[in-house]
């Protein structure tokens, strides 16, 4: 493509050798072009651009561009930053078209900034109201896009459109109560003409759902909840009238399979996280993997990871969808590593487990049974007075996207081994105020645990490799065709490894904590790969020749 | 943290007393202090703080570096009074992830939120030590030998912590504990790495820091020393501390002389 830049390069160094053609011959195209279903649904073709959270559909964070080697790497030099105005961290994944990226910020914005150099085209301030209920940080980790529009969540539990030309706002909906504990903070996926996005404030006794809105109105076209009602399957899970403030949040993006028309969407704890008491039973679709029908939202099946959770141990984790062998056929699975710490393979058909092992440290299951349900260690629930339980309530990883190769078929995940004291605390539902029944403490400096990148065999759930770091990571992983795993560290490094073998090829020290996940893009043929530390957004590319 | 029941210390539960000391300078709506202090009230404060600030401060208030998120279990840093503990509560700290409290929520919950905090951090006025604070520190400079490792007040060795202000952060129990027992809970600014280079010659030092990539140590030469570790052959971590223990060199009462003068090292003195 080429762009301003250009036009710039020729009227300043080329004029004489071509002005007397056409000195705005190169110039073909501004930047940014509409951007359809189908751009989305074979995004994978254009690895120019990154159009959505989690890169294409499937969410395997997987970009074609080659450019940037194993061999090159080690030569990446930062190109520009983009210091984002409002100080907190930034969780952010960028999305670029045809040159132009969008950055999403604390605790609600947005600014367009010029790929190339991250100079601003615009910004968009959302105001908030001074009485919000987040559990968890002023955070916002994405935009979605369709045509001319981006859809971004807010903390005070809106969904916003605006027109990524000007930054001008086409619609706000208010998609729930904020006052009643519910916010938003991950970015929303496109599903041909729709916006599927989901809701947070699981530590506040919500309902959680997931909403699909229309991209010119913001008219809601459906809503399907986490929870089941009355009369609903699922709905006898819940003991008493405790359905109805039962979390299980859907605060992080799913995926998205064309061919099969299901939406893939993780969810998280049954309310009171740390209580189970008063929510008896297995407490669905809490801790699941929701299939739901690409035009209404219904749930075509489910996989609970962890009933009856008494843990915080969240489904909030971007489903990575791949074809892959197994057992000598290929299968189009999903892959799950867990905040639970243990890692499935699941037909993404009919919901069938394959294959499951723990791949960090845990202590509160013997294993998964024949149908991926947990085999529980008993004694291992919260207490009055604190018990020792593995994972922490961080997990063993979280809502930190993991990636895929299709070069090399492993599956990667930052994962943490680590262990803290749980404890049960009695607490009546308040409408807006916190409800986790308990919380839990480390008894150990963080130095003593351990976090490590893993690379997971779908086939097996076997880990073929592991690059230990500093705990505890909260960086989400890109792959590339140059053979290349890119993720970061809680330590303030940005740094790529080996997909095949793990081994390290390249590192920089960025200063602050790594809470996002990288992205890669092109413009003029050049690969840059991008990064959020502390609150800098910082992109990198190989030397100019 | 704090002081319990079987505390070798007494502490005086003069929590009124220390109140109108800090309400000193207190607008005239304040000058009363908190009037929420009773053991209920604090009981009260820690269970809604168990709810509602344990998220980010922790469970035992003592923070996260992940969410930025302050230890409140010793001096604070935005407030240093009980009112500007109240106001930070009440009004939160914009900009950052403290948000406001429900604006209907009484100003006695808050108090009792503020009495709870403050029974995280050991006031001084309260405790009453056996030992002598004076004697404590001559035997700190002599016969103990604590200023071959420890700094205070910019005289001293580099082996061990700055204990200029450790009274702050540290109450007469956890000081009791650090000379008897050094080898627990310790931070592991302080344990020791060996690490191993590719010529095979070993260094070892105290841990200034470690990240994924790199370590660097302070050798007993108080050399400083960085490595990037894809260019070591390996290294090792001690978890505990070099310090030894006091258990056979010192007395029961001048362990206790050392600890009031340990306890008495504020900024204030």
């Amino acid at each position: 493509m080429k762009r301003f830049a250009i036009l710039a390069l020729s009227f300043y160094t080329a004029i004489p050798a071509i002005a007397q053609e056409d000195p705005f011959e190169t110039v073909i195209t501004p930047a940014f072009s509409p951007v359809t279903w189908e751009r989305l649904v074979n995004a994978a073709e254009e690895p120019e651009n990154w159009m959505m959270y989690s890169g294409t559909l499937d969410s395997q964070r997987y970009s074609r561009l080659d450019q940037i080697t194993k061999s090159n790497v080690s030569e990446l030099e930062m190109k520009w930053s983009y210091q984002i105005p409002v100080i907190d961290r930034a969780e952010t994944v960028p999305t670029v078209v045809d040159g132009i990226m969008f950055i999403t910020e604390a605790p609600s914005n947005l600014a367009a900034v010029d790929a190339q150099s991250g100079r601003v085209y615009w910004r968009y301030d959302h105001e908030l109201p001074d009485d919000l209920r987040i559990c968890c940080g002023r955070n916002n980790r994405g935009v979605a896009i369709l045509g001319e529009t981006l859809f971004m969540s807010t903390l005070d539990a809106h969904l916003v459109a605006i027109d990524a030309r000007t930054g001008n706002v086409l619609w706000d909906v208010e998609v729930a109560d904020y006052q009643a504990g519910y916010s938003k903070t991950a970015a929303p996926l496109i599903v041909k003409d729709k916006v599927v996005t989901g809701i947070a404030g699981g530590e506040f006794g919500i309902r959680g759902f997931i909403d699909a809105y229309d991209p010119v109105t913001g008219e809601l076209e459906w809503r399907t909840y986490a929870i089941p009602g009355p009369g609903e399957p699922g709905n006898d899970s819940w003991s008493g009238d405790s359905w109805k403030t039962g979390g299980a949040a859907t605060w992080i993006t799913g995926s998205y399979d064309p061919d099969l028309n299901l939406i893939y969407w993780g969810t998280g704890n049954p309310g009171p996280d740390w209580n189970g008491d008063v929510r008896l039973g297995d407490n669905l679709y809490s801790d699941s993997a929701l299939a739901l029908n690409g035009d209404t939202g219904e749930i075509a099946w489910h996989f609970q990871f962890t009933p009856h959770d008494v843990h915080d141990y969240d489904s909030i984790q971007v489903p990575i969808l791949a074809d892959i062998q197994y057992q000598g056929s290929t299968r189009k699975v999903m892959m799950w590593a867990n905040r639970n710490a243990f890692y499935y393979t699941i037909d993404r058909a009919t919901g069938e487990f394959l294959e499951g092992k723990a791949y960090a440290s845990q202590t509160w299951a013997q294993g998964l049974d024949a149908n991926g349900r947990p085999i529980r260690v008993p004694g291992m629930a919260p207490t009055y007075e604190g018990i020792l339980v593995s994972p922490p309530i961080v997990g063993a990883t979280n809502w930190y996207s993991p990636g895929y190769s299709q070069q090399t078929g492993l599956f990667y995940v930052t994962s943490f081994d680590g262990e803290q004291e749980f404890f049960k605390r009695d607490e009546d539902y308040e409408e807006g105020e916190r409800y986790t029944g308990g919380g839990g403490r480390y008894n150990q400096p963080m130095d003593a645990f351990h976090s490590s990148i893993r690379a997971i065999n779908p086939a097996t759930a076997e880990i073929e490799w592991e690059f230990p770091i500093m705990p505890r990571s909260s960086a989400g992983i890109t792959t590339t065709a140059g053979g290349i795993v890119f993720t970061g560290s809680a330590d303030g490094y940005f740094f790529a490894l080996d997909a095949a073998t793990g081994e390290e090829l390249w590192h920089i020290s960025l200063g602050a904590r790594v809470h996002a996940a990288p992205m890669t893009f092109a413009v003029d043929g050049k690969q840059f790969v991008t990064i959020a530390s502390g609150n800098v957004v910082y992109t990198f590319g190989l030397k100019d020749d | 943290m704090g002081l319990n029941s079987n505390s070798r210390y007494s502490c005086l539960l003069a929590f009124a007393t220390a109140c109108l000391v800090l309400a000193a300078n207190l607008s005239q709506a304040e000058d009363a202090g908190n009037l929420y202090n009773t053991n209920f009230d604090i009981n009260a404060g820690e269970r809604y703080f168990e709810r509602q600030c344990s998220r980010c401060h922790g469970f035992d208030a003592k923070g996260n570096d992940e969410t930025g998120a302050p230890d409140l279990t010793g001096r604070l840093s935005r407030a240093s009074t009980e009112v500007g503990i109240f106001n930070i509560i009440r009004g939160g700290v914009p900009g950052t992830a403290m948000l406001p409290v429900a604006a209907d929520l009484p100003d006695a919950q808050i108090w009792q939120l503020v009495a709870f905090i403050g029974s995280l951090s050991t006031n001084p006025a309260n405790i009453d030590l056996p030992g002598s604070a004076s004697a404590g520190g001559r035997l700190f400079n002599g016969k103990a030998e604590c200023n071959g490792c420890h700094m205070v007040g910019g005289q001293g060795g580099r082996l061990g912590p700055d204990l200029s202000r450790v009274g702050e952060r540290r109450d007469p129990e956890e000081l009791l504990s650090d000379m008897l027992s050094p080898h627990q809970d310790v931070d592991p600014r302080w344990w020791t790495l060996r690490v191993t280079g590719r010529d095979g010659v070993v260094r070892e030092g105290l841990r200034m820091n470690e990240d994924s990539f790199s370590l660097r140590i302070m050798d007993a030469d108080s050399n400083l020393w960085s490595y990037p570790k894809n260019q070591i052959d390996s290294f090792l971590r001690v978890e505990e501390s070099t310090m030894p223990s006091y258990t056979q060199t010192l007395n029961d009462s001048e362990i206790d002389d050392l600890v009031a003068y340990l306890f008495s090292l504020r900024k204030e003195n």
